[in-house]
């Protein structure tokens, strides 16, 4: 049973189809790829899932668990975690009290899985080596570091399941390199399912077990990294026809 | 069938108007993305002008009606939106609302100035009563004929302007997105200044047709209300759709005559429901919109900065402003102190505020109306003792508190679902409902079932006796003040460790990003229910001590106008400082009660009284302006005053001289050396001397070069952010 599965959704905004038929799967304990020319769906797969949007058909399951139909609280509560394209960071709070933070709703849960907030916001900052910068606004912030700020945000709720929406763009190479590396490190300590969209191919080559290929709202290919890299609709979806 | 018909025609009358004034709120919400707060203020500013041409000049009416609705009302609306609105992006929905807010309060401060309130005016219909024809059997006059024709033919010509023009579908599309329609070359300023102006027009063309019907005369507060309560119908569209906007005009105007022509005239409270209908349909509108989609912060930042203080802080600067009341009691008259314990309790209800918006970004624009509600209840049930012995109990003052508590969860609950500003449209329809149902109900009726004579508000005026807590009988103005200073003190503090605690951070969290809050697991009704109850209770709270320092209320007390004006300064003060609500509280409660007072007198007193009374008036119109201002600090005044006063504690000495020197004053006015007029001019005096003598002091304490006010301040942290996120942003798009 995979972490995440998500079976023939449509999506439309007003008359378009954004999404027609998706179906994918993320599993557990491994990072899953998901990438797409730009418009291809991606955010608004992220969205389907974390149950922003409502999607016109099709069914969302968590570790087996229908939530199609529950609200972004709920689906939270099963274990799904996000990150934001466009940043959607606590602009009036520390870097250090964005993270407390998501301990604290999670503990608001119920008395099962409780966590030691104090404890686990100073592990998850020293795990993401945002020492430096805790005490500081978000707002402060380099991009590239607020986007790591969100992934850590997203940890705290102990998630299954993590989708991140281009975490890594603003990295430079070294930061890159180290943080294909933190996600290896956390799919296989924590058995938890990531699902990264990102645009830098080598991250994304280098980093995943499993790709999915969406464009223009339809998976076009789906498999390890060698075989979708030569997939003659992959390589036409980014270079155009011949 | 006669009457039916009669009934139907005055409805649809009635509707055509409200439609009118709602297209124009409609218009100016898309184009602006602003919810004009002012339109009925505007409807009431073109019927007086209209009547100064008409009757008071005997201009001829044509040349009356071009002059208000084609030439001055647009121009007004273009001024407004190009001198104020304007400048309202990226600001938080609590200030855009604000902002309109205070040109709502200005003009009808404005209107009171210049036509003074004690005179009658009335308009006659147009070509007289007599002009009339008969259809059906039913007379129908000229007046209302041109109304229906004028909702006709607005209703079919916007609908014209946003689909067929190019002016129109491209102010649809500045709502949307007015960057990309800048770089596709549209003018979405020019176009939303063309909206502003129609939406004026539209206001005064309402104004005019409106006031003869509702019976001629011209009364500021009426006005203004009739014309808001258009917001109904606008909410029928959902501030997008012409059509439906025109339908729910036409279903509250009918709604309207038919409760006057059939419901039994044994119910005495009929015609106050029929005042109140527009109100509480828009409540019900509210309940049955469909759930918005939870966005994400729509803005990389709002300019609004709010800093936490510590609680040491908190308690220290809670001890001082005991300290500095104490010392004040010594030498404040019997008068001056009760007006101050009015503005003290009105900062408390401002609490609420500094709570609900400040800490969680929801509005509430009728906390005045929670405290009538817990008014209300200690009236009926927590007093005991008679005569002088009588006393509001402590019981009383808890029952009255969670009563309200649970009417603000009751109020709050289906908005929950909603944005920002609908629930603050919500909250306004409660405030409007209280005062039009709740106070009215003056003259008692039989209950059922009990059999008992009961009225909510006896006789329009409640006496309320003073307040006994436990061993502490608050009968002396003094011991009433200390009280209430202290009870402001102690939820002060409560409210910062409020904030720096695990369920302030939730809603700082809720307020910076609804959908990240979301997706972490927040179940956001239960964040916002849980908020807003306990608003409601401090409120309730603030509510009941006002209500028993004032001694007697009546319906002026809980007008909603009252409410909106303390909204108002309290985020003028700072929305998200405790500071700021006791800025805001002793601003609308006392400061400029004594301002216009002290005016009064002087211009009676002192002759040559044009000077005090423009004075005096001016007093009633400024709080409106400061409120107007606040485009340009929309963090308020608190935080600018902190950040002045900030760097003097680096300069001990001079702070400490400072000090001397007040507490010198002070004691000179305690032996009766000086009037108490000197210490205030005494402490105006140091209080402006302190920054300029630390200045030359130690320069380099206050910064090197000119002195950066915090907004210039605000202004260079945030562009270059903004900048950076947005630039990284869009490489990141291009490349991919």
């Amino acid at each position: 049973m995979p972490a995440l599965e998500v079976s023939d959704v449509c999506m439309a905004f007003g008359g378009a189809l954004v999404l027609s038929d998706v179906s994918l799967s993320v599993p557990a304990g491994a990072v899953t790829g998901l990438i797409g020319p730009n418009g291809a769906g991606k955010t608004t797969l992220f969205n389907v899932v974390s149950g922003l949007l409502e999607p016109r058909s099709g069914r969302v399951m968590i570790e087996g668990h229908e939530v199609t139909k529950a609200g972004p609280a709920a689906r939270a509560r099963r274990g799904l975690a996000r990150t934001y394209q466009r940043l959607e960071l606590f602009t009036s709070l520390t870097v250090r009290e964005n993270i407390q933070v998501a301990g604290e709703i999670r503990n608001t849960w119920g008395r099962r899985g409780r966590i030691d907030v104090g404890a686990e916001t100073d592990r998850t900052i020293a795990l993401m080596g945002l020492g430096d910068v805790a005490e500081r606004e978000v707002s402060e912030l380099p991009t590239a570091r607020a986007r790591v700020v969100e992934v850590a945000r997203a940890l705290m709720t102990q998630p299954r399941v993590l989708l991140l929406d281009e975490p890594a763009s603003g990295q430079t190479e070294q930061e890159t390199a180290d943080f294909s590396q933190l996600l290896r490190q956390l799919v296989t300590e924590r058995d938890l399912a990531i699902c990264l969209v990102e645009h830098d191919v080598g991250l994304v080559m280098g980093t995943c077990e499993l790709i999915h290929v969406l464009d223009y709202g339809e998976i076009i290919a789906s498999g390890p990294p060698e075989q979708v890299k030569s997939d003659p609709a992959v390589v036409n979806a980014y270079l155009g026809a011949p | 069938m006669h009457l039916f018909l009669t009934y139907t025609i005055l409805g649809l009358v009635t509707g055509a108007v409200y439609g009118i004034a709602a297209s124009g709120l409609v218009l100016t919400y898309t184009t602006s993305g602003i919810f004009n707060f002012a339109q009925g203020a505007m409807a009431m500013l073109a019927a007086f002008t209209y009547w100064q041409f008409r009757y008071g000049w005997n201009w001829p009416a044509p040349l009356a009606l071009f002059t208000v609705i084609v030439v001055l009302a647009p121009l007004l609306g273009a001024v407004l939106y190009l001198g104020i609105m304007r400048g309202l992006r990226q600001t938080a929905d609590v200030t855009k609302i604000v902002v309109t807010i205070g040109i709502m309060l200005g003009l009808i401060a404005l209107a009171q100035w210049i036509w003074n309130p004690g005179v009658p005016r009335t308009d006659d219909l147009f070509f007289g009563n007599a002009a009339k024809f008969r259809v059906l059997g039913v007379y129908v006059t000229d007046h209302e004929a041109i109304a229906l024709g004028c909702g006709v033919l607005i209703a079919v010509g916007i609908r014209l302007l946003f689909t067929s023009t190019r002016t129109g579908v491209a102010m649809r599309a500045v709502v949307d997105n007015p960057e990309l329609l800048q770089l596709n070359g549209g003018r979405p300023q020019r176009l939303a200044a063309f909206s502003w102006a129609l939406g004026g027009a539209l206001a005064a063309l309402a104004g005019i047709l409106i006031t003869p019907i509702s019976g001629g005369t011209l009364d500021v507060h009426v006005l203004t209300l009739l014309v808001l309560d258009s917001i109904a119908a606008a909410m029928f569209g959902r501030l997008r759709s012409i059509w439906r906007t025109f339908g729910g005009a036409l279903v509250l105007g009918l709604a309207g005559t038919y409760v006057l022509g059939y419901f039994p005239s044994s119910w005495s409270w009929a015609s106050d429901f029929r005042i109140a209908l527009p109100m509480i349909v828009l409540f019900v509108v509210l309940l049955v919109l469909p759930q918005d989609r939870l966005r994400g912060a729509t803005l990389l930042r709002t300019r609004e900065r709010f800093t936490v203080p510590t609680l040491r802080s908190a308690v220290t600067w809670g001890v001082i402003l005991l300290l500095v009341v104490l010392a004040l009691e010594q030498i404040m008259g019997t008068n001056d102190m009760g007006a101050l314990t009015i503005g003290i309790t009105y900062a408390i209800i401002a609490l609420s505020l500094t709570l609900l918006t400040g800490y969680a970004g929801e509005i509430n624009l009728a906390p005045v109306s929670f405290g009538a509600i817990a008014t209300i209840i200690v009236f009926h049930l927590g007093l005991s003792g008679t005569g002088s012995a009588q006393r509001i109990t402590l019981w009383g003052l808890l029952l009255g508190i969670v009563v309200t508590a649970l009417v603000g969860g009751l109020i709050a609950l289906p908005a929950l679902r909603l944005r920002g500003l609908y629930l603050a449209l919500a909250t306004l329809a409660f405030g409007v409902f209280v005062s039009d149902m709740v106070i009215a109900d003056i003259a008692p009726h039989v209950l059922p079932i009990f059999h008992v004579h009961f009225s909510i508000f006896p006789n329009g005026t409640l006496q309320l006796p003073p307040l006994k807590l436990g061993p502490v009988d608050l009968n002396s103005t003094k011991t009433f003040l200390t009280t209430s200073v202290c009870i402001f003190v102690l939820l002060g503090i409560g409210l910062v460790a409020l904030r720096r605690s695990s369920y302030g951070r939730r809603l700082t969290a809720m307020k910076d990003s609804p959908a990240a809050a979301a997706t972490l697991g927040q179940n956001l009704v239960r964040l916002k229910l849980s908020v807003f109850m306990l608003s409601a209770a401090i409120a309730g709270l603030g509510g009941v001590l006002l209500s028993a320092a004032a001694g007697s209320v009546n319906d002026t007390t809980f007008i909603i106008f009252i409410s909106l004006a303390l909204v108002m300064l309290t985020v003028v003060g700072g929305i998200g400082s405790v500071a700021g609500a006791l800025m805001g509280g002793i601003l609308a409660g006392t400061a400029f009660q004594a301002l216009t007072a002290t005016f009064t007198n002087l211009s009676t007193d002192a002759g040559g009284g044009g000077f005090w009374s423009v004075m005096g008036n001016l007093s009633l119109v400024a709080p409106a302006l400061i409120g107007i201002s606040l485009g340009r600090n929309p963090s308020g005044a608190v935080p600018q005053i902190v950040a002045n006063y900030a760097p003097l504690w680096r300069v001990k000495a001079v702070l400490a001289l400072g000090v001397v020197a007040e507490v010198v004053a002070y004691l000179l006015v305690l032996t009766k050396v000086m009037g108490n007029w000197w210490l205030v001019f005494a402490t105006a005096l140091i209080a402006l001397a302190l920054p300029a003598v630390g200045r030359i002091v130690r320069p380099e304490a206050f910064g090197a070069g000119p002195v950066a006010t915090p907004g210039a301040r605000e202004r260079r942290a945030i562009v270059p952010t903004a900048v950076s996120v947005s630039a990284v942003e869009g490489v990141a798009n291009a490349r991919s």
